[in-house]
């Protein structure tokens, strides 16, 4: 690496920390039932575990990003336009991760943790994940190392990218400047994103720009009149740490286990909920029937 | 992981412990109870997609409720912090009467059994859910 870069996140957590007490006093006044002591302390402590994963896997990932840079096809030099383009391809990368962990089993078991409070405030967007590195997750920023970024300007990007969507786990606020709205991810479309109702599941996948989930179709806008429930489909009912760190895997290898041989995979690689005697739901087949309840044949249903 | 990781790593969890500490103090979280069966149905529809009801008890204290639709389905709601769960029971449960309490449990090792207060129909939501596990 050409150059050595501090992880902005570690910059940021002081931010981090005020905040979540400014809008815990905000709940006190408007509506205390929005934190839950417990789920809080289990997305903190998720949030922790999620650094230390990242320090005792940090070195390994850094060696596959030199390693992918050394057979670049182009050399990005260290300049202005570099980082501004860098930042948008991160963020291009990030909307391909976020998609892949939750069209792929796989992916989820990992992603899942992020998910499964079912409060949305400040401290769900510290509730991150511990097991990126055995899912392999960080392989989506592979091609920004092979076109010749700059490990360095990558890794610090994506830090960039991990704080911004801080701000946007609240319902304090609740909807931003038209204009911001179209180009930015924000609170209301990042709330979407963290729903268990059929007609938002699985959209809005967006880190910073909303753009890449308009293009590809995977956009739905906030309805004042349905709002937003959080959580999973099947909810832990647990603050249980391990639980809600593993649970997703540990579903895995059961399935895995029990399933006829020709169907093992297909509990890794497919859909979440997919099951091979058509027993659970996925959140296509969810939408599906909630669109046929409504009676309505003008929703689109892209299957993405 | 070298002594500034491990002293960064001591602070945050101090911080976490703190912030937690000051939410329980604050009162968050509420006491939330299910008022009514309209608010009971509402909250087995979310947990359990499309899920109808044609009969439901509600807990006297207002901490859980349970429901059954028309296909003899059993739907558990229990409060789980502010929010509620839901849990379609099946042959693993457990039930247990003692005059208006039933005691549930869903057969989950991390969700402990729950008694309910449903007065004089406990007997015959009891009964149902004998059916269960046969």
């Amino acid at each position: 690496m050409s150059h050595a870069l501090p992880n902005p996140v570690d910059y940021a957590v002081p931010f981090f920390i005020a905040l979540i007490v400014i809008e815990m006093i905000w709940a006190k006044r408007r509506a205390p039932e929005k934190y839950e002591p417990g789920d809080m302390l289990t997305s903190l402590m998720l949030g922790l575990g999620s650094t230390v994963a990242s320090v005792l896997t940090g070195a390994a990932v850094v060696g596959m990003a030199l390693w992918a840079y050394h057979y670049r096809l182009f050399t990005v030099p260290w300049t202005w336009w570099a980082w501004a383009l860098c930042f948008i391809l991160d963020d291009f990368a990030y909307y391909g991760f976020h998609r892949a962990a939750h069209r792929v089993r796989w992916f989820w078991a990992s992603h899942v943790n992020h998910h499964s409070s079912q409060h949305y405030n400040l401290s769900t967007a510290l509730r991150q994940t511990w097991t990126s590195f055995i899912s392999l997750g960080f392989l989506f920023r592979m091609p920004l190392f092979l076109l010749g970024f700059d490990p360095a300007m990558v890794l610090f990007c994506a830090g960039l990218n991990l704080i911004y969507q801080f701000w946007i786990h609240t319902e304090v606020i609740g909807r931003m400047p038209r204009w911001f709205e179209a180009v930015m991810n924000t609170p209301s479309h990042h709330r979407v994103h963290h729903a268990t109702n059929p007609r938002y599941l699985d959209r809005n996948y967006a880190g910073v720009f909303i753009v890449w989930d308009r293009m590809f179709g995977t956009f739905v806008r906030e309805e004042d009149e349905e709002p937003v429930r959080y959580g999973i489909i099947k909810q832990l009912g647990t603050f249980n740490l391990l639980w809600s760190v593993f649970h997703e895997w540990i579903g895995i290898a059961r399935d895995v286990w029990r399933a006829p041989w020709q169907h093992k995979l297909s509990y890794i690689w497919r859909v979440p909920g997919w099951s091979h005697d058509d027993s659970r739901d996925t959140s296509d087949r969810l939408r599906a029937r909630w669109v046929e309840r409504r009676g309505s044949s003008s929703l689109r249903l892209p299957s993405c | 992981m070298n002594w500034a990781a491990l002293a960064q790593i001591g602070g945050s969890l101090v911080a976490i412990l703190l912030i937690s500490w000051a939410a329980r103090s604050m009162g968050l979280g509420g006491d939330v109870r299910i008022r009514d069966e309209a608010q009971a149905r509402r909250l087995a529809n979310e947990a359990v997609d499309g899920f109808d009801p044609v009969d439901i008890v509600v807990d006297r204290a207002g901490i859980g409720a349970l429901l059954k639709d028309a296909a003899g389905r059993h739907v558990l709601l229990r409060r789980h912090g502010a929010q509620f769960v839901g849990r379609v029971l099946d042959n693993h449960i457990e039930a247990r009467l003692d005059r208006n309490f039933l005691t549930i449990g869903t057969g989950e090792r991390l969700l402990p059994t729950l008694t309910l207060d449903f007065g004089t129909r406990a007997q015959v939501w009891a009964a149902g859910l004998r059916v269960l596990r046969i």
